[in-house]
């Protein structure tokens, strides 16, 4: 095991010198540039390329300048001694800096997107192998195509028109009609019939709830004011909550266990006892206490679990702690949405929530809630963009990998050993299903940081794409080379814990 | 045994609410929806397509457009230029006399009570920092101190200022009479007093701004001797020391003197600029707050214009840039002329050694249908550019277009070129920047009208990276290009037009307009300058040296719940009235 790694991390050593020279010539000889500078008319120009050559080390020849770079690279792989030099861009910034402050920027954009399509991808990605040619498959599948298809800039900029600008414009005065209401009503109870299969009759049975239950909601919501002043309130968590708690337990470990069933029903419990006290202590919230009550809230849940006991007190451990984190996430929520009329009211913000650019609203001075929300309305929509560009190849391939592994022989086995249905598909077949998507998730992480250059670009964010971008702009290597280190080190490390994984998860498998 | 386990649980959670309130915010407590913030009456945001880079936007390496305009509202000086091209002077600053016409001398006063932003008084100091940067004078062919984005030929021909006893004064005695005098010192980034000497003083090791005026009399020019090594360190502290891409810890690195005061950076992503309290020498801004947000794209520029968070933008103009600006309720879309302007040069060798070869050439050049398909969409009052030295925003413009025998080329004369031409048949290459959708559409109208006067073109058009390397090589016979009208000075003149300089490409030669632009760069009389550069375009004009095209077009515009913004064809773009701007 420790060879191979060793073995990995040798030739990786060698791809990285080989790729980093190669794409610093590349980038060297890609241009002129002196192009902006040679055309000036000004009477200073000679004075202004005579500058801008001993800047870039112009009259050393690339290949030279590429060990020079090296020679100054290479002092970054002594930790702590903080000689790392990877040179200096066209203004005289050292790379080193421009690169922690795109690299904030680009991880900040994509993390929340990655994960968020890894998770409903792969969701979406079983539940419609589970529903094989099924109405819901075929929807899916067409989604999922049509929005790979569509180019991400344009999807953006849609986005900004309609759910920046066009929301915001409907926020000033939230009435929504009722024809409205029906409307949106109908497209969900739509959906809601597609999704749900089953013969026609119950198919339109969901549909019509569907229809009833959002087009209600909306009127509620617009008749309460809901909009100006939102929340969930105590009654909705429990009522959510419970049915999280069912949820979950079938999920986890099926209804039949009841204590599971009781360990979730008590967390959901234990939340809304705290509900009251606990809202003193997050109005001086701050993201370490979020993060420590996160941990206390499954603790509790385990705990919980533990308590109940039973004949498996591992499922209701599991169960208790899954509900007692998502009923601590909707308490946040609702504070979240507690601080919304603050933050909405914000003259930083002039009514105008939903923003088009950027990471955040300069000097928006708030606590924990609205500094936070900040950052949520900003996030939103490139972090929406993302999701439906990226969604496709998670859901088929978790697609594919499913239905191959529910046809082998095992599976075939474990139904006619008498295992639930539950337990097959959760058990026996996701698990072994998500192997092969182990690869993929891997080798997305390290494609993440370079990766969403484009989405950077519409949403105004400056991060490792800009920076590349600049970089070949000016003809200039160095900013170039700093994103390719990063993306190509991210890429090679993954690369190595992805086969580690693989062979962590498929026992078949054995690095040598 | 079960009551253990209670007890163990309670003190758990003893110990963790504990934890908890430890990392609690400070100062909390009650509840903190906070009331909303009191709706600060004056602030505007301005869409900016750069990101900052450097608190001296003087430097070759930051001479970026962000860097002069954040300089420029965070800076005095003695004058500034009006969006009609006239120098302002500012006398609340300071003032500037001609005391003396042979040798030319110059005394620079700032006035009493101009301070920086941490008290100390703008003094002569800062003005010595501002020359020595500025002028070269001590750099040798081995060594550049100073690597100044400005032209260093003007100040280069003065010796060390003499400094008034009030410690607020300079003399600057130029060797020669120099034309743009009055640009070569105490405009920003150009010999503005952007950077404070008593800090740079303190960078280099050196006790105050006195020490650091000390130093630079003691070394002279050339840096022969003197102690060179601490000229090097003030150097390199006035060309790196105020480069910053987040907010310095050190506020001594944004020092203010002018109207705004930087009060917070997010690096790549905004800057707030607020009042300077102590500002009274110069225009006073209606506005408390400035916030600049960088948006590389266009089309983000015009949605966040319409989402609000932009108040004023100025995005790269295109026509569909425009078509959507036109488009959206409550905002205002100005759109006018810029100095840079595209241009047909024609070599003076080869082909075109022959002048009637050349005015041919001229005759067939579609101006007015150059002007309707590539700038029309974005103004409709576009016309072709009828001089080489003007452009229609100065006043001297009309005069010169009257007399430079631009009239003859207004319109298409295929049969005189013809006859010009008397049945020759000449091959000509022209060469363009083909990666630009402007040139291409140039080339391809000059194309088909010259070619129906006989003239056979060739394409020798290259890509972006390489054209502009191609210039002067003769590898084609004419270029279309792009140059830049300062709007203000005379010193680029010669640098296109004399025989070779620099930047004359083409190998344009004219003793006679040789003499006139010797004169002209002596001559500081602003009347004498234009009557000289009249003289020079009609030369030009004469020799059929080639054809001014058209003017690139800006467009800039605002949220109607800002007031005051006025376009401005120069680089300091809408912030050159910053002070006249007002929310509603």
């Amino acid at each position: 095991m420790v060879t191979y790694i060793v073995r990995r991390l040798i030739t990786a050593a060698f791809i990285l010198l080989g790729a980093s020279f190669v794409v610093y010539i590349l980038t060297a000889i890609s241009g002129d540039p002196l192009g902006e500078l040679r055309a000036l008319n000004t009477p200073n120009r000679d004075q202004l390329i005579e500058a801008r050559i001993n800047l870039l080390d112009l009259n050393t020849p690339a290949p030279i300048r590429y060990f020079k770079w090296l020679g100054g690279a290479a002092q970054c792989l002594v930790p702590f001694a903080g000689n790392c030099d990877l040179g200096r861009n066209v203004t005289g910034q050292p790379v080193t800096e421009a690169l922690g402050l795109a690299l904030v920027q680009t991880l900040s954009l994509v993390t929340a997107a990655t994960v968020l399509a890894i998770l409903i991808g792969v969701a979406l990605g079983i539940v419609t192998a589970l529903r094989q040619y099924s109405t819901l498959d075929y929807g899916v599948t067409f989604m999922a195509f049509l929005f790979f298809s569509l180019p991400i800039f344009w999807i953006a900029v849609l986005l900004k028109e309609y759910g920046a600008i066009g929301f915001n414009d409907f926020l000033r005065n939230p009435d929504i009609p009722w024809y409205i209401a029906a409307g949106i009503g109908i497209a969900a109870g739509l959906v809601l019939a597609v999704a749900a299969g089953g013969d026609l009759k119950r198919r339109l049975t969901v549909g019509a709830v569907g229809f009833g239950f959002v087009a209600a909601l909306l009127l509620v919501a617009s008749v309460t004011r809901w909009f100006t002043t939102p929340g969930l309130g105590i009654v909705v968590i429990l009522l959510a909550g419970v049915g999280l708690a069912f949820a979950i337990t079938v999920l986890v470990s099926g209804l039949q266990n009841k204590k599971a069933l009781y360990s979730g029903l008590t967390a959901v419990g234990i939340g809304i006892v705290l509900y009251f006290p606990i809202q003193g202590l997050l109005n001086v919230a701050t993201p370490l206490m979020i993060f420590i009550l996160a941990v206390v809230a499954v603790l509790v849940g385990v705990g919980v679990g533990w308590l109940w006991g039973g004949y498996d007190r591992g499922q209701g451990m599991r169960v208790g702690a899954i509900t007692a984190f998502l009923v601590g996430g909707l308490i946040v929520l609702d504070r979240f949405m507690q601080a919304w009329p603050s933050y909405f009211n914000n003259g930083k913000i002039r009514g105008r929530p939903i923003a088009t650019i950027g990471a955040s609203t300069p000097n928006l001075e708030g606590d924990y809630w609205v500094s936070t929300l900040d950052s949520f309305t900003h996030l939103i929509l490139p972090t929406v963009a993302l999701i439906l560009i990226s969604l496709a190849s998670y859901t088929r391939f978790t697609r594919s990998s499913m239905l191959e592994v529910m046809n082998m022989d095992y599976i075939r086995t474990a139904r006619a050993k008498g295992a639930t249905e539950r337990s097959v598909v959760m058990r026996h077949a996701f698990r072994n299903a998500l192997i092969p998507i182990a690869t993929v998730v891997a080798f997305d992480i390290g494609a993440l940081i370079g990766g969403a250059v484009i989405t950077e670009r519409v949403f105004s964010v400056q991060g490792m794409g800009t920076l590349f971008f600049d970089g070949l702009d000016h003809v200039d290597p160095n900013p170039v080379m700093g994103v390719f280190l990063c993306t190509a080190v991210t890429a090679l490390v993954f690369n190595l814990v992805a086969d580690l994984a693989y062979s962590a998860l498929d026992p078949r498998v054995r690095v040598k | 045994m079960r009551f253990g386990r209670i007890s163990k649980a309670v003190g758990l959670a003893a110990a963790a609410a504990l934890a908890l309130s430890a990392c609690a915010t400070q100062g909390g407590g009650g509840n903190s929806t906070p009331e909303p913030s009191a709706k600060t009456g004056g602030t505007v945001t301005v869409a900016e397509v750069n990101g900052f880079t450097s608190f001296n936007p003087g430097t070759a390496d930051n001479n970026v457009d962000i860097n002069g305009r954040i300089g420029y509202a965070t800076h005095s000086n003695f004058i500034y230029i009006d969006n009609k091209l006239n120098i302002v002077k500012n006398d609340k600053f300071g003032t500037y006399e001609k005391t003396s016409d042979d040798p030319l001398t110059v005394k620079y006063t700032i006035k009493e009570g101009v301070k920086w932003s941490d008290g100390a008084q703008v003094s002569a100091a800062d003005m010595i920092l501002s020359w020595a940067s500025g002028s070269a004078y001590y750099d040798s062919d081995a060594t550049t101190y100073f690597t100044t984005a400005a032209d260093t030929s003007g100040l280069n021909l003065t010796d060390f200022p003499e400094i008034g006893d009030d410690g607020r004064t300079i003399t600057l005695k130029y060797s020669k009479p120099f034309a743009d005098w009055e640009l070569a010192f105490g405009t920003a980034g150009n010999g503005g007093i952007d950077v404070p000497a008593h800090v740079v003083a303190k960078q280099a090791g050196l006790a105050d701004a006195d020490a650091l005026v000390d130093l630079l009399k003691s070394i002279p020019r050339g840096a022969a001797s003197g102690d060179a090594a601490t000229l090097k360190k003030v150097a390199d502290s006035w060309n790196t020391g105020f480069d910053a891409a987040s907010l310095p810890a050190d506020s001594s690195l944004y020092l203010s003197n002018g109207p705004f005061i930087v009060k917070d950076m997010v690096p790549d992503q905004s800057m707030t600029l607020v009042r300077n309290k102590d500002y009274n020498w110069g225009p006073i801004p209606n506005i408390d707050e400035v916030v600049v947000r960088y948006i590389g794209e266009a089309p983000a520029q015009v949605q966040a214009l319409k989402n609000g968070e932009a108040d004023i933008i100025a995005p790269q103009a295109s026509a569909d840039t425009l078509e959507q600006l036109k488009a959206l309720p409550g905002v205002t879309v100005q759109t006018d002329k810029q100095l840079s302007y595209d241009h047909l040069d024609l070599n003076f060798t080869g082909v075109f050694a022959e002048q009637d070869v050349r005015t041919a050439f001229m005759l067939t050049v579609p101006r007015k249908d150059i002007v309707d398909k590539i700038v029309r969409k974005l103004d409709p009052e576009a016309s072709p550019l009828d001089s080489q030295l003007f452009v229609p925003a100065q006043a001297s413009y009309e005069e010169t277009v009257k007399s430079n025998g631009s009239a003859d080329y207004a319109d298409v004369d295929i049969d005189k070129a013809k006859s010009l031409l008397a049945g020759k048949t000449p091959e000509v290459r022209i060469m363009y920047n083909k990666d630009n959708p402007n040139r291409v559409d140039a080339f391809s109208l000059i194309r088909e009208s010259a070619e129906k006067a006989g003239f056979k073109i060739v394409d020798a058009g290259l890509p972006k990276d390489q054209w502009s390397k191609a210039l002067g090589d003769g590898s084609y016979d004419a270029s279309i290009f792009g140059w830049i009208n300062s709007g203000v000075g005379v010193t680029g003149v010669p640098q296109i037009f004399k025989t070779g300089a620099g930047s004359n490409f083409n190998t344009f030669s004219s003793p006679e307009a040789d003499k006139l632009m010797d004169e002209l760069v002596v001559t500081t009389d602003k009347a004498k300058q234009d009557e000289l550069q009249v003289k020079i375009d009609e030369l030009i004009w004469k020799s059929s040296y080639g054809l001014p095209l058209f003017q690139a077009i800006g467009v800039d515009a605002h949220s109607d719940k800002v007031t005051g913004v006025q376009y401005m064809p120069n680089l300091t773009g809408v912030w050159w009235n910053m002070w006249e701007w007002s929310v509603k």
